[in-house]
């Protein structure tokens, strides 16, 4: 039924107000992120954002993309970080000396990617939108070219995996 | 469910494969394993073992490379062109491959005595030259990433190798975040060109670029974020601070590894991108290699004249030498240059890592006696050590593209490209080199003046043993400057225009 409707509908409602939404609770999180005072906090808020980019891959119909970005940024790569804060660090809770005395000046950098990005997105992309009746094969599609055009690089992941975990274990070994 | 998902997704075939092509990174691969699991059984006075099989292995692929140039079709494409394995490439393989192995025999003697983790060394230093190998036949955008994040990351952990000296954590913690910020910057610009227009292949995006006739801002932008990364990663100015502290916190023979081999890379990766994914971009990627080759001349010479460390020179005068190997790409795109530009590139390339090794091997020899990078202590090298004194001042000539060196021919190559193009950019940039090349030669001689005219500082003149390994290098380097020097044919017709350029789709 809803299908129905929005297949007749060009606009898509449902879809864009989950983006507005999502797309709030990300800034919001960002903002977080680098005003926090605690770094757990600030760890915490990056999971919101993190989740945040999984749950538009959803709405772009980007199921695989989405689930590799909960396992890898949110589930490991987070639980490495929260570790990483335990383990270095005694004292848990506000801190004062977070903030560069220069980080103003980041401000202006970010507004002006921030314009400059948007402003190319926009115009590159116009009015484009993806097809409402685009079903995902996604994980298909990428396994395909996984084993298929992308073997070399795919096969070279694995060394990439293997210097990282040789080097890493050397550097951060006792002797 | 899952026999519907098969059913649907039928259209799989298997890639044909072209061992031949394929066997210089097969036997890198193999090499590692083997350099691996070989190091789990050997006792602490065997470890040379791993040396030596790490060299073997870059010489066993050498060979594989050569028959390839041999044997068969020049051009070897698989996988739809993303992976191609033709005289372009070859030439940089064997570069690669090369200076990899003259980096072992740097290392041999280094890494034993400084009791470092000697095995493991050796299987990231052949993990980082896999990646620059597949670099050099990568012709897709999720390859060339791949390729440069497999030669970067071990390199960011040889570079921390020194670990207990904090200049060599600083080194490797620096390398590291500002190396992977460029990843990124570089990811996100491909990731917009994959955008726009929808394919990753470098001989789609060459033709998808500008298909309609005008630029998009997007196109734009990815082609200025792809160009800044690869920037990082050869230290061109103003994305240079990295290159100094690291290169002097690492050990030698791994500054030495980055500074030619890593560079070099960065370089292989520009050049695939500018002339076969943006030959229609170059109002875009000009300008941009213009300001990065001017600033990267002036400001690598202004900072290498004011330095007392040589390893510090070295790497001002390297990020200097960068600016001249980007000087023909300002010029890439105009009309019938583009051949001369890409030779141009290659044999300066060629060149550069010939004589840079040598000088860094000659550092490492002179410090093992002196102790000290600082330029003093070169004072009366001639006197007590000839041979290296003499092999010094050749290197540090051909640097400062002195004729008959090496160096001269490949100088010579990059103003003749862009004298060539007759544009105004070729020839402002070729009166801002002209300069430089002025200027370099002033701290060029600076050392020279010490090795041949002053008195050892210390007055301690017992002369300098030089291990075999080392002495090969030495070798090895010295004769590659001076043989690419008298006869530059050997590597012009390396880079033989027709074919280079045929081989890469133009």
């Amino acid at each position: 039924m809803s299908a129905v409707i929005l297949a007749a509908d060009d606009i898509q409602v449902a879809q864009n107000i989950g983006f507005g939404i999502i797309a709030a609770i990300m800034v919001i999180g960002a903002l977080k992120v680098v005003t926090s005072k605690n770094v757990v906090h600030a760890a915490l808020s990056l999971v919101l954002v993190l989740s945040g980019a999984a749950a538009q891959y959803i709405l772009l119909g980007a199921e695989f993309v989405a689930v590799s970005q909960i396992l890898v940024y949110v589930g490991a790569v987070m639980v490495l970080f929260l570790f990483g804060v335990m383990l270095t660090r005694a004292k848990l809770g506000k801190e004062t000396d977070l903030d560069q005395p220069k980080a103003w000046l980041g401000v202006p950098v970010a507004l002006l990617m921030l314009g400059v990005l948007a402003w190319v997105l926009i115009d590159g992309f116009q009015d484009e939108r993806l097809p409402a009746d685009a079903t995902s094969k996604a994980a298909v599609e990428i396994s395909d070219s996984v084993l298929g055009p992308a073997l070399v690089p795919f096969l070279a992941l694995t060394f990439v995996l293997v210097a990282a975990v040789i080097g890493g274990i050397v550097l951060a070994r006792k002797d | 469910m899952i026999a519907s998902l098969l059913a649907a997704a039928g259209d799989w075939v298997a890639p044909t494969l072209d061992y031949h092509a394929l066997a210089p990174e097969i036997i890198l691969a193999a090499g590692i394993f083997a350099v691996l699991s070989i190091d789990l059984f050997l006792e602490p006075e065997q470890r040379w073992i791993t040396s030596a099989l790490s060299g073997f292995v870059m010489l066993g692929a050498l060979v594989t490379v050569g028959t390839l140039a041999v044997i068969g079709d020049d051009t070897r494409s698989m996988f739809g062109g993303r992976y191609v394995s033709d005289e372009y490439a070859l030439i940089l393989k064997a570069l690669f491959l090369v200076a990899g192995y003259i980096v072992v025999l740097m290392s041999s003697d280094e890494i034993e005595r400084g009791r470092y983790h000697q095995g493991e060394y050796y299987v990231l230093l052949l993990t980082s030259v896999l990646g620059m190998v597949m670099m050099a036949s990568s012709r897709d955008l999720l390859s060339i990433f791949v390729a440069l994040e497999l030669l970067s990351i071990p390199a960011y952990m040889l570079a921390a190798w020194n670990k207990r000296n904090s200049r060599g954590n600083e080194a490797g913690v620096k390398y590291y975040l500002l190396g992977v910020f460029a990843s990124a910057i570089t990811l996100y610009g491909m990731s917009l060109l994959y955008g726009v227009t929808g394919t990753t292949l470098l001989t789609d995006l060459g033709s998808a670029i500008t298909a309609n006739g005008r630029f998009s801002g997007v196109e734009v932008i990815a082609v200025a974020f792809i160009v800044v990364g690869f920037a990082f990663k050869i230290s061109a100015v103003p994305f240079h601070q990295w290159a100094p502290d690291v290169y002097e916190g690492a050990p030698t023979p791994i500054t030495a590894f980055l500074s030619v081999a890593s560079k070099a890379a960065g370089f292989v990766a520009l050049v695939t991108l500018t002339f076969v994914a943006f030959p229609n971009a170059e109002d875009v990627y000009q300008p941009f290699m213009w300001v990065l080759a001017a600033l990267s001349m002036t400001i690598g010479n202004l900072y290498a004249l004011r330095q007392t460390n040589i390893v510090r020179m070295l790497a001002y005068s390297s990020v200097s030498q960068g600016g001249f190997i980007l000087m023909p790409l300002t010029v890439a795109g105009v009309d019938g240059v583009g051949e001369s530009a890409l030779k141009a590139v290659v044999v300066y390339l060629v060149v550069y890592a010939a004589t840079n090794l040598g000088a860094f091997a000659v550092v490492i020899a002179v410090a093992r006696k002196t102790r000290s990078g600082e330029i003093s202590s070169y004072g009366g090298l001639f006197g007590y050590a000839p041979a290296l004194g003499v092999l010094m001042t050749i290197f540090l000539a051909s640097l400062a593209g002195i004729p008959p060196l090496g160096g001269w021919f490949a100088k010579f190559g990059a103003f003749k490209a862009v004298l060539d193009a007759d544009t105004g950019w070729g020839y402002s940039i070729a009166i801002i080199a002209a300069i430089n090349t002025v200027i370099s030669a002033a701290y060029y001689i600076t050392v020279m003046r010490e090795i041949w005219m002053k008195d050892e500082p210390t007055g301690d003149t017992t002369p300098i043993r030089t291990p075999p390994s080392l002495g090969a290098a030495l070798v090895i380097t010295c004769g590659a400057t001076i043989v690419l020097g008298v006869l530059p044919d050997i590597v012009g017709r390396f880079g033989d225009i027709t074919d280079l350029t045929g081989a890469l789709g133009r």
